[in-house]
């Protein structure tokens, strides 16, 4: 199975680093490097040196795997997936070449912002690597949702609209939680004329908790799945990390492993129909 | 090898293939033989573990799914890979040893007479060697069942007599191969079973030589046309019909071609011809897809 995986992440690498969209990623890289790390400039402090590069690798991971699930979605690789005893394979695959030519550049950036950097303390560099690798698995891994290869049926629709749910649930809690209030009262007012009235005052109880204490538990709610990059983020920007903090990047693998054996399983259940 | 039980497959509205079973034969060439949209290339494709069936299964018939190589009816590669490299990756991803890697992939171009394009990049190479790359990867690794779909397709004919040796070598190797196309030629050259779709349904199967040595019959050509006494033969034999001056004489009936050969001479008909014929692919074909 090893050598299946190394031999098919070979190749989609190689088909990325040789082609065309290679070399824009190579050029959109040094790009990003001269707008947030310019020469002239004076030495970024480390915070912004790991923030920057993070959210870099992060965006270039996702970028990359959509574009290697392009190329694996190719008819040329029918020949390729017969071969395999299980579709987990090819999808690893996927993820391994997309998450390699992420590494090679955001080490290229890594290295180049280090020019007139800031100094690295083997302590610090230390902390960084979980605090990009996490992040970027999990890019790749919403990206393989986001592709054509291992979407299914409404999956794509699902996932990112129960993402873009949360996000929306996160930013607007306040006003969120005063709709379903007023909702509720409305309720409330149609159980009490019904004489249902243990019912009615339960809801006003419920109504009046979304009003007051409500507010936060909901804001807590959909803000959980964010947490980790808000704790990683919190955790670079102060210099250290609070033991809870430092879970962070593991929460993020955990989701990465939760989508990833999700896609897995639509992949391995869905019709091949690759394009010619 | 593998059994077909009651398999449909629907895209949408549309009925690929329609309660098919059938058990491929370990050993034998199948021909898929049907019409443009009968669902040969739909059931390569579930054969080959790319698409699942919407209703109904298929099992190995013995213990775990057999090994497949595949060559699809498009001849599409990897263009910027080279023959020998695109060939060394199939290798690796068949578990040849890293060793043995080069020896495998100069048998397999040997094999399809492709080592003098070993170099070449795939973009470069031509239709005909396209089809024999298709082949050699599909052969690597040596799996037991072969899926070939149209596999000399836009081949010249010296080119489809080629494609026809190397399909007879690998059946004499004991592969089994389930090999569509449109060539009637083809399959009767090189296949040992028929299969023949049309509208997702299987319309007939057979091993060849039983289907070829079914219904034969017996043609007397006679030197005008046989009308007068269309109705005099017939009257010997409702299986005795008359086509312009030929008489033919099918099952039972055949079996008065000396009484109607006396007759015939005694009625002052010369003799032309006497042919004893078999069913063609393409009389059951016709059959079959009417």
């Amino acid at each position: 199975m090893n050598r299946r995986i190394f031999v098919l992440t070979g190749y989609l690498f190689r088909s990325l680093f040789f082609s065309l969209a290679g070399s824009l990623y190579v050029i959109l890289a040094l790009a990003y490097w001269a707008i947030f790390f310019p020469p002239g400039q004076g030495t970024p402090d480390l915070a912004n040196y790991m923030l920057v590069i993070g959210v870099f690798g992060a965006a270039l991971s996702f970028l990359t795997t959509i574009t290697i699930t392009g190329r694996a979605n190719r008819a040329e690789n029918y020949p390729l997936v017969v071969r395999l005893p299980s579709r987990v394979e090819y999808i690893t695959a996927v993820l391994l070449s997309a998450l390699a030519f992420t590494f090679l550049l955001q080490l290229l950036i890594a290295l180049l912002a280090l020019i007139r950097g800031p100094e690295l303390t083997l302590g610090r560099a230390l902390e960084i690597p979980p605090i990009w690798i996490a992040p970027n698995i999990l890019a790749a891994v919403l990206a393989l949702h986001a592709s054509d290869l291992v979407t299914t049926g409404w999956s794509r629709v699902a996932i990112f609209g129960a993402l873009a749910l949360f996000l929306l649930g996160n930013s607007t809690h306040a006003g969120l939680s005063q709709w379903l209030a007023d909702r509720l009262g409305g309720f409330s007012r149609f159980f009490y004329e019904q004489n249902a009235i243990p019912v009615s005052d339960a809801i006003v109880r419920l109504a009046a908790w979304l009003r007051g204490p409500g507010i936060e538990t909901l804001g807590e709610i959909f803000g959980s799945i964010f947490w980790p990059l808000r704790a990683i983020a919190g955790g670079v920007t102060t210099g250290y990390f609070t033991p809870a903090q430092a879970l962070a990047p593991a929460i993020l693998l955990l989701f990465a492993t939760i989508l990833f054996l999700l896609a897995a399983d639509f992949f391995a259940a869905k019709d091949l129909e690759m394009t010619e | 090898m593998i059994t077909l039980d009651n398999v449909t497959k629907q895209y949408y509205s549309l009925t690929a293939l329609d309660n098919v079973s059938f058990t491929i034969p370990r050993g034998e060439v199948v021909g898929l033989l049907g019409p443009n949209g009968a669902g040969k290339t739909t059931l390569i494709k579930l054969l080959a573990g790319l698409i699942a069936p919407t209703r109904g299964y298929l099992r190995p018939v013995q213990a775990g799914w057999p090994v497949i190589g595949l060559k699809p009816e498009r001849l599409l590669f990897p263009n910027h890979l080279r023959v020998s490299q695109y060939l060394e990756m199939v290798a690796g991803m068949c578990g040849v040893a890293a060793a043995d890697t080069e020896r495998v992939v100069i048998e397999s171009l040997a094999r399809v007479n492709l080592l003098n394009a070993a170099n070449k990049r795939i973009k470069h190479t031509s239709k005909g060697m396209r089809q024999r790359l298709g082949l050699a990867q599909a052969m690597i690794g040596n799996p037991p069942l072969l899926l070939l779909d149209e596999p000399s397709n836009g081949l010249d004919p010296d080119g489809q007599q080629e494609m026809a040796r190397y399909i007879r070598e690998l059946h004499a190797a004991g592969k089994t191969i389930v090999m569509s196309s449109h060539q009637l030629q083809e399959v009767t050259q090189v296949c040992t079973y028929l299969v023949i779709l049309h509208n997702g349904r299987i319309r007939y199967q057979n091993r060849m030589a039983a289907a070829l040595a079914l219904r034969p019959y017996v043609r007397i050509r006679s030197d005008r046309p046989l009308a007068q006494i269309e109705t005099l033969l017939r009257g010997l034999h409702p299986d005795i019909e008359v086509e312009g001056d030929t008489a033919v004489l099918r099952n039972e009936a055949m079996r008065l071609r000396r009484h109607v050969l006396t007759l015939l001479l005694n009625m002052d008909y010369d003799v032309v011809r006497v042919e004893q014929k078999r069913i063609t692919l393409a009389e059951i074909y016709a059959e079959a897809v009417q």
